[in-house]
């Protein structure tokens, strides 16, 4: 069974008198240790299905089904409970938190929950991801890499079954790029999980097992 | 388990705050000033109402009893004394006579006076030389003001109704008087005025003002009614209106303490409001990553409420400062400031500083945690 489900999903926005469709009956699937890429220029509606996926968003028509759960209805508690258990999410930007340390902002997403202590997780992610020595860091003192492994980091330390990367080597050099998408791909199989990436970089193919090509809210054959 | 595994909310808010010091300060500040107006309008309050009950003090403990309209007597009766000193229980009773006469001295001088005839003369009296023994049997009391026209000193004789008396003190007068002596007064032994039969006024002295107005209560109920009034019995309730100009007097001065307050509580408002708009991105990845709406509320009023307890804190060192220089110019004891009745302002002042903050950071709280999480991530 696919982990995530897109079932004919469509999104249409109200913008003033004029409705944009941004997704035209979407169907899409990924599963257990496979990274799809969603490829498409900008205003193609990939930004809105990786929204729907990552269950920020609800669909407008459609179905959104986790680990073979209808997920299309739930509220935004319920949502975010989702998100907490089921997903990670990794940033064009990195968008680590300044105030805080390499592993402090790696167990951000679990340290409201009491029940579980992340902590030593956090760690073994670090350095997993090669910033063993880079603990207490600040994002300041890191490079473009380096956060970004931070981040890959932070979003797995919840034990998620998908990782979502919204252009996750748009903001760094080819090399960087190339190691970081390395390094996905080994915590992919290492941790069993589904990545689905958005890009526009073509550099993202030759790591994907599949590439779905998203034109004006469709997705190409 | 790491100090952010066991409180996130205080760790994320102590840091936050520490990302914009100047802006952090500014608003702590405001509460600071805040804080101060009220404990220290408060303190200085306090310290008014101590100094001038203290120098009205004598006055406010004491009941005066004098025949009323609807006496048969005209005057207060040994009966009425007795009674009295049974309803005025742990209380100094003093029943007093009163006349008056004309002094002679050597030089030719004349003066009117009230003569008083009192046995409890200490109570009555202060004097600024001179000692009053407990019950006055000889001798005699004379205004200061009085021996000094009559050139008169302790030890001289003055005569009434034919008989001397020695000067043993002098007492203090107590401003301007227009009684039928011009002010001034002598005070003898009672029997010296043994001719009248009854006593012109008692003076019950309690222990504070509470229980002289007690007394009082107690005595217009035994003796009068609507109707008829036996005896006249009056409390110093001048000093009734001295109290009350200054409860309004301490309102008004805290009211002007809370405005402070409100504005600082408003800048609290406007710091939070922009640095929640400023991090709004950030906000956004949290609630992307599964922090829940009421964790990020949490955090952002916990940062409200340190900026309030950190500005509150300094706010009651400040005033604890000021107080004492408020007392010590008033009172001129710098310690009093110390009484809980003092320091009480200095617990007021910071749990309003923490709720004034609490209350201020609500609304920029909501309004981050409400947020769409694809809307805040767009920046």
């Amino acid at each position: 069974m696919s982990i995530i489900e897109l079932e004919n999903v469509v999104k249409r926005y109200e913008s003033g008198a004029e409705t944009v469709e941004a997704l035209k009956g979407v169907d899409f699937h990924a599963d257990h240790g496979e990274m799809v890429t969603i490829i498409g220029p900008s205003g193609s509606g990939k930004s809105t299905m990786l929204n729907m996926i990552g269950l920020l968003d609800s669909p407008t028509e459609g179905a959104v089904r986790i680990d073979g759960r209808d997920v299309t209805d739930f509220n935004e508690d319920e949502r975010t409970e989702e998100r907490r258990t089921q997903l990670g999410f990794v940033f064009q930007a990195f968008h680590l938190l300044p105030m805080l340390t390499a592993v402090e902002n790696v167990e951000l997403p679990s340290m409201w929950d009491t029940s579980v202590d992340r902590h030593d997780r956090a760690i073994n992610l670090l350095e997993r991801v090669g910033l063993g020595d880079r603990l207490q860091h600040t994002p300041k003192q890191l490079s473009g890499g380096q956060q970004q492994r931070v981040a890959i980091a932070r979003s797995l330390i919840n034990e998620p079954d998908i990782l979502l990367a919204d252009e996750p080597t748009g903001n760094l050099d080819q090399d960087t790029g190339q190691t970081i998408l390395e390094e996905m791909q080994r915590l992919k199989d290492e941790e069993n999980i589904a990545i689905v990436s958005i890009t526009h970089d073509e550099q993202l193919e030759h790591f994907s097992d599949r590439v779905v090509r998203l034109v004006d809210g469709v997705i190409q054959p | 388990m790491s100090l952010l595994a066991r409180s996130p909310s205080v760790l994320m808010a102590w840091r936050n705050l520490g990302r914009n010091r100047v802006r952090t300060a500014l608003a702590a500040l405001g509460i600071i000033i805040g804080v101060v107006a009220i404990c220290s309008l408060g303190m200085a309050t306090v310290a008014l109402n101590q100094q001038a009950s203290s120098q009205l003090g004598g006055l406010t403990d004491e009941v005066t009893v004098s025949s009323g309209t609807d006496s048969g007597t005209d005057r207060v009766t040994d009966a009425q004394v007795t009674q009295i000193q049974n309803l005025a229980g742990d209380a100094e009773v003093v029943p007093q006579k009163s006349n008056s006469t004309t002094l002679t001295a050597r030089n030719g001088n004349e003066a009117r006076i009230s003569v008083t005839g009192v046995t409890q003369a200490s109570a009555l009296y202060n004097l600024t030389t001179g000692e009053t023994p407990d019950r006055l049997q000889a001798g005699a009391l004379i205004s200061n003001g009085t021996a000094e026209t009559l050139g008169l000193e302790i030890g001289d004789p003055v005569e009434y109704e034919e008989q001397l008396y020695r000067i043993r003190g002098f007492i203090e007068e107590e401003g301007p008087s227009f009684g039928p002596g011009g002010g001034g007064e002598l005070v003898v032994p009672l029997q010296a005025l043994s001719d009248q039969e009854y006593y012109d006024t008692v003076t019950i002295i309690a222990a504070d003002g509470d229980e002289a107005t007690e007394i009082a209560n107690t005595l217009d109920e035994y003796y009068n009614t609507e109707d008829e009034e036996e005896l006249s019995i009056n409390t110093g309730s001048n000093i009734d209106q001295i109290g009350g100009f200054m409860d309004t007097l301490s309102t008004a001065l805290l009211g002007i303490g809370s405005i402070s307050l409100i504005v600082a509580g408003i800048a609290i408002l406007n710091v939070m409001l922009m640095s929640t708009i400023e991090r709004r991105g950030e906000i956004g990845v949290l609630r992307a990553v599964g922090i829940r709406r009421t964790e990020v509320l949490r955090m952002i009023l916990t940062e409200a409420a340190f900026m309030g307890a950190v500005g509150g804190l300094i706010g009651v060192l400040a005033s604890l400062g000021a107080g004492m220089l408020a007392f010590k110019v008033i009172t001129g004891n710098a310690m009093g400031a110390l009484e809980w009745s003092s320091t009480r302002y200095l617990v007021y002042g910071f749990g309003f500083a923490v709720l004034a903050s609490v209350l201020s950071g609500i609304y920029p709280a909501w309004k981050a945690a409400n947020e769409s999480p694809v809307e805040a991530l767009r920046g």
